[in-house]
């Protein structure tokens, strides 16, 4: 039965369940959990950044009280990756990064633990490193993976070799042609971003235990699933044997995609036969944070005079650091960040994650997106300005909109980014400017746009529906503190069967009572747990409607949900309590659940267009136009934000209030981002910021309230048109800051963070034209020669 | 020496190194997790705790220091199963997100508004210097402090 449920039944500023707790220091994360009832684990890393190991002596370690266990390379033989399984959990031969997992020791108290990780004595041989991605691409580099030819590869189609992890490559059209038109201004620009840490409050950290023959995992993660399957693989075990469960988790941001702590916290446990607790230290955690990646670009674009873009070519370099992790993944993403925003004649764009003996990066909200919509926007102003047209009309008119195809040559629906640039000129005009606060500082302001996506992938939901009325919903979903457990899932489901959302229990993650799910993060929780949650519901009250039109003799269609009741539609209080219904159908047939299931339907592209990518196209895009206002001192170089708005393209806002604190904490990380959160890598090829003295988050004197317009009602297969609305904030808020920056200091601004001593070099002219030598301005030039599958792979 | 503290209205003797920061004695002994170890060195204000009624944050206590001293935590601050009004204010207008830096923020705040009932934004904001939050970008906080004053004016 295909009844809609009323999207006026289910938007509401439902407050959290979780907040009270919260407040009041109930809640215990997972690195809550372990007191001194349990173990407590510390990690032997690595000092150097490469080196062969020759000898590994614990001996010191074991000699010492209260060392329970030791776990070490050959306890975890399986590599794991993301399309290579490059990556091994703890290294016993060959040091890629400093601060990389060689042992780790479990022991009565974690003082203990420590003492024990550094009296391990490690001999090793140093073997050349590089450290950055230009050295990694130079003639003759040094190999990051010698061995990578030997790799298992876990996605067909890859493009790799050497210290290139990884190539996607889109082409469509011919861009040769479109450069050479005599008609056109050719506009080239190379840019580069830094690193930027996720800094979730919440270390990562696991507690472990070893049940019935079964690994138990409690853990702060993102991805319950995805800490299964590693755990699985790199021990060597099957998946079956392994359950993670996840307590409240104390922010992600996309670090918790991450599973190198899980594994030795099970190995540990199940050598000591007790409770093993593996908490990363702050410094710990800086120091080997998955990152959002430093990237490098050049970009050029022909351009006639009317704002047409014919041709784009970009190259994009990754860090991927060590390993390739995400990143790999990541180098698929170009063709729609990057290749977004615009319609675009003919475009070839090359992405490769480059090796470097530094700490691996990874995911970190609108990952990939952030920065290549700093370099597009940036890059966007330049060629309105080669062309003399200005930046605002140039995007009103280049941007995507109805049947307008993107880089692999989906075609996208509806209009949706024009009229958001109108919403955010309304929105403008609606608010004074700021410039007489800049009084005297250097004033600028900038428009700018961004085209993020939801990461569908597969999701699964069971509701139960109980004799006392109430529903319980079981997924594999986890609360980041995004709200979409507490708020948005029970909202669905209350909605669809006739509940307050407080009826509805949320039961939190554990993969031996959900079925399969790819994680909280990418903008899909509502979008892919909500539709599989909100079709166990539909079936679940298909099952109660069909029982109760026996009992009322009433036909199923013309009977509702409502306030606990099952009700003839538009004759309230003819019906009867949802619990009689229910009541009557356990009588029958028994208790009463249903099951949902979701997965991306996959967007076609052209064929032909995308090679080494993951996925063809997007299922579900997302717009965003930011404004802001900057002043500038031009003595110091200190930017302070003046104003900041957002229309964000939200498809339905299920709980505009959650939604608006969406947006306002992820701006503001963007503005951390755009303007001091930088990190620096050494000499020796550490990172440098351990902690928050030199790592500078943004403080509350730092930040403005921000000015929000909600789009909905763009195109979206998300349940009752749902978007994803907690990812895409940040998406193009450095993008905005260093338009602004540019037009106020009236010079290029080519790289953020733009700190002031950046920002005063750049204003100064001692801060050149960026030029990446090694990028060949030709873009074949920058290809790797295609390499085939393995062949464990080739199946003609 | 034996080192005698208050935790929220009960008197306990420590036997143990004097050096040992407050929060772990509040963490790992008392098994009070309210107070959060994010940074250890200061900053973040998420193990914020009130010593003899001014918010510290516990990580740079070191319990020989409080010999007699009068701690309160987040979970001691108002009776079981109730709120004070800055928990209450942060409720009524969901800003609460991963929440962990809440307990600390909570503690600084409360100790703050008892000494400035009516402060400014810009007060807030000042008050807030040494409690990071990584997730709400603070506005959404500060909202709600500010609403106190406009419930309680009426």
């Amino acid at each position: 039965m295909n009844r809609p449920t009323d999207p006026r039944s289910v938007v509401m500023n439902l407050p959290r369940r979780d907040a009270q707790d919260k407040l009041t220091g109930r809640t215990r994360y997972t690195s809550d959990l372990a007191g001194v009832e349990v173990l407590h684990a510390a990690i032997v890393r690595s000092t150097v950044a490469s080196a062969r190991i020759l000898r590994m002596d614990f001996s010191p370690a074991i000699a010492m009280k209260g060392v329970r266990a030791i776990a070490q390379a050959s306890d975890a033989p399986g590599l794991f990756g993301i399309g290579i399984a490059d990556h091994p959990l703890l290294n016993g031969t060959r040091i890629r990064f400093k601060g990389e997992p060689l042992a780790a020791i479990a022991a009565d108290t974690l003082d203990i633990a420590r003492a024990a990780a550094a009296a391990v004595i490690i001999e090793t041989e140093p073997l050349p490193a590089v450290m950055t991605m230009a050295d990694a691409l130079a003639p003759g580099a040094p190999q990051v993976h010698p061995e990578w030819k030997s790799y298992e590869l876990l996605r067909e189609g890859g493009i790799r070799g050497g210290n290139i992890a990884w190539e996607a490559r889109v082409t469509r059209g011919d861009t040769d042609a479109a450069f050479a038109r005599p008609d056109v201004t050719i506009v080239e620009d190379c840019f580069q971003v830094g690193r930027q840490n996720q800094l979730p409050f919440e270390p990562r950290c696991a507690v472990a235990s070893y049940e019935d023959g079964r690994y138990h995992i409690h853990t702060s993660t993102q991805v319950p699933w995805t800490v299964r399957a590693v755990t699985a693989k790199t021990l060597g075990v099957s998946a079956s044997r392994v359950r993670v469960t996840v307590p409240a988790v104390g922010g992600g941001f996309g670090l918790k995609f991450d599973c190198t702590i899980e594994p030795i916290a099970a190995i540990l446990a199940q050598k000591t036969g007790r409770t093993v607790s593996l908490v990363h230290s702050r410094e710990e955690e800086n120091l080997t944070c998955l990152c959002r990646e430093n990237a490098e670009v050049r970009i050029r674009s022909a351009v006639t005079a009317e704002g047409d873009i014919v041709g784009r070519e970009a190259t994009v370099l990754m860090d991927c650091g060590a390993y390739g992790g995400e990143q790999v993944f990541l180098t698929t993403m170009t063709a729609h960040t990057l290749g977004g925003n615009y319609k675009l004649g003919s475009v070839r764009m090359n992405s490769r994650a480059v090796y470097t003996n530094t700490p691996p990066n990874g995911a970190f909200r609108a990952c990939n997106g952030v920065y290549n919509t700093f370099f597009l926007e940036r890059h966007t102003d330049n060629i309105a300005k080669a062309i003399g047209m200005h930046p605002m009309e140039f995007r009103r008119r280049a941007v995507l909109g109805d049947g307008d195809i993107g880089a692999t040559g989906q075609v996208f629906q509806g209009e949706v980014l024009r009229p958001m640039l109108e919403r955010m000129a309304a929105l403008r005009d609606k608010t004074p400017d700021c410039r007489e606060q800049a009084d005297g500082r250097l004033y600028g302001r900038a428009t700018t746009v961004g085209t993020w996506f939801i990461f569908v992938g597969p999701s699964s939901a069971t509701v139960n529906l109980n004799a006392d009325g109430s529903a319980t919903l079981v997924t594999s979903g986890v609360e980041i503190g995004s709200g979409t457990m507490v708020q948005s899932l029970p909202q669905i489901v209350a909605a669809t069967l006739g509940l307050s959302p407080d009826e509805v229990i949320v039961k939190a993650a554990d993969t031996d009572a959900a079925g399969r799910d790819l994680g909280v993060g990418g903008g899909r929780a509502t979008v892919s747990i909500g539709a599989a949650s909100k079709m166990a519901a539909e079936r679940v009250r298909d099952q109660i409607l069909d029982i109760a039109a026996e009992m009322l003799q009433a036909q199923p269609e013309d009977l509702v949900l409502t306030q606990g009741r099952v009700e003839i539609a538009g004759r309230p209080g003819t019906g009867m309590p949802i619990t009689t219904a229910i009541a009557r159908a356990e009588a029958l047939h028994g208790p009463v659940s249903g099951n949902g299931n979701f997965t991306a339907p996959g967007v076609q592209a052209m064929p032909g267009c995308a090679a080494g990518h993951f996925i063809d196209a997007i299922d579900i895009p997302v717009f965003a136009v930011h404004d802001c206002e900057v002043a500038v001192d031009p003595d110091t170089g200190h930017v302070d934000v003046l104003s900041y708005k957002v229309v964000q393209d939200v498809g339905l806002a299920l709980n505009p209030r959650a939604i608006h604190s969406q947006i306002q904490g992820g701006v503001v990380q963007g503005l951390g981002y755009a303007l001091h959160e930088k990190i620096t890598i050494g000499l020796d090829g550490g990172l440098e910021q351990p902690g928050f003295e030199h790592y500078l988050v943004p403080l509350a004197c730092d930040v403005v309230p921000v000015k929000i317009d909600l789009y909905e009602g763009a195109p979206s297969i998300g349940p009752l048109g749902t978007k994803g609305a907690g990812e895409v904030p940040i998406l193009n808020v450095g993008a905005t800051v260093a338009c602004a920056v540019s037009r106020a200091i009236e010079r290029d601004v080519w790289e953020l963070p733009l700190t002031p001593p950046q920002v005063l070099s750049v204003l100064q002219g001692r801060t050149g034209r960026m030029d990446h030598s090694h990028l060949s301005a030709v873009w074949q030039e920058n290809l790797l020669e295609f390499v085939a599958p393995h062949r464990s792979l080739d199946h003609s | 020496m034996p080192i005698e503290l208050n935790i929220n209205g009960d008197t306990i003797t420590l036997e143990i190194d004097p050096r040992t920061p407050l929060l772990d004695v509040l963490r790992d002994r008392q098994r009070l997790t309210g107070a959060k170890a994010v940074c250890r060195e200061g900053f973040c204000g998420a193990c914020t705790v009130h010593v003899d009624g001014q918010p510290v944050p516990s990580c740079l206590r070191p319990v020989g220091m409080l010999q007699g001293c009068r701690i309160v935590t987040v979970e001691g601050l108002a009776p079981s199963g109730t709120l004070n009004r800055v928990q209450q204010a942060f409720i009524d207008h969901d800003v609460v997100q991963c929440g962990m830096c809440f307990p600390g923020m909570v503690m600084t705040l409360t100790e703050f508004l008892d000494r400035e009932p009516s402060p400014s934004r810009d007060q807030i904001k000042t008050a807030l210097v040494g409690n990071i939050c990584r997730c709400t970008g603070y506005e959404r906080i500060i909202d709600a402090v500010l609403s106190m004053q406009t419930e309680a004016a009426k």
